[in-house]
């Protein structure tokens, strides 16, 4: 995939993430307008502290927001590398898009729609979706 | 290099490393050890030997598969041959050998306590594995090289079986 080159980075706890910068409608504080909106523990695993927030729209024109600990920038990349087969195969979320190299690191591109939808419905749900999608 | 068929020859202890065409080769494996046991298997499989680069942690991954890194621009998994046999996680130091292996339709880097690499084995000395064998499930002979045995898995049957050990019901 390479359409999504604009990128969010993030971190949970210590790890950081990226998603591309189209899914993210607005980043905002820990404090939720509406707390029942807020995503705290997902597969990318539960926040330390939950200092920022990410409000993407799932796909069904709601607002959801994933919980993050810090939000890092925008970084521009060439290309997002698929995940490898075999990884993406044993994985137990299917939320987790490909990988896009910033500062030499593999970096792990998110899909925080599917994320949400995954964390609403469970992982191992997402997961057979997902492959009986692709058949 | 080769491909081969997955969960061919499970317990067939037929050298499939030999030199196709020729009989009375001896079978090529390649060689790890984990632990006390050295394990092999088929030396085709195996595309290149390499470094680990820095590692990358995925989340919500089988401790089997602790992680990614790049080797060439490639995005390579590593397959931790040590948690998936023996339930007992390699530690992966900096600079770590891994062997590039092409099973069936997935590529992965596979790290043992120990790369050693490629080795012969004279035909007459694969058996078949005995019954209560730790892998038993994945090994395909047993063979005597000098004065260890040699435990031949089938590593396109055990990437398989991880695989699908993963996938949720």
């Amino acid at each position: 995939m390479s359409a999504d080159r604009q990128l969010l980075l993030f971190q949970v706890g210590a790890r950081v993430f990226a998603a591309p910068a189209k899914d993210v409608r607005r980043v905002g504080g820990s404090l939720l307008e509406h707390p029942d909106d807020g995503v705290p523990d997902t597969a990318l695993g539960r926040p330390w502290e939950a200092r920022r927030g990410l409000v993407v729209d799932p796909g069904d024109g709601s607002e959801r927001t994933v919980l993050v600990d810090g939000v890092l920038g925008l970084r521009a990349v060439a290309a997002v590398q698929a995940l490898p087969a075999f990884a993406r195969e044993v994985m137990a979320t299917q939320a987790l898009c490909g990988f896009a190299l910033i500062d030499e690191v593999p970096t792990l591109v998110v899909d925080l729609p599917a994320l949400v939808r995954e964390r609403q419905r469970g992982p191992s749900a997402a997961g057979r979706e997902e492959r009986n999608d692709h058949g | 290099m080769a491909e081969h068929e997955q969960g061919s020859g499970a317990r067939d202890p037929a050298p499939h490393g030999s030199a196709p065409g020729d009989p009375t080769a001896d079978a090529w494996y390649f060689a790890v050890r984990l632990g006390e046991g050295r394990y092999a298997f088929d030396a085709p499989l195996v595309t290149e030997v390499v470094r680990l680069g820095p590692l990358t942690r995925l989340p919500a991954a089988p401790p089997f598969l602790p992680g990614v890194f790049t080797h060439r621009g490639e995005i390579l998994p590593v397959l931790d041959l040590g948690e998936l046999l023996l339930r007992r996680g390699t530690e992966l130091e900096p600079g770590a050998r891994a062997a590039v292996v092409q099973a069936g339709p997935w590529r992965v880097a596979v790290v043992a306590d120990e790369i050693e690499g490629l080795l012969s084995v004279p035909r007459r000395r694969l058996e078949q594995p005995p019954p209560g064998h730790g892998a038993s499930e994945f090994l395909r002979a047993v063979a005597v090289d000098g004065a260890e045995d040699l435990a031949i898995l089938d590593m396109v049957r055990l990437v398989a079986a991880a695989r699908a050990r993963s996938v949720p019901s």
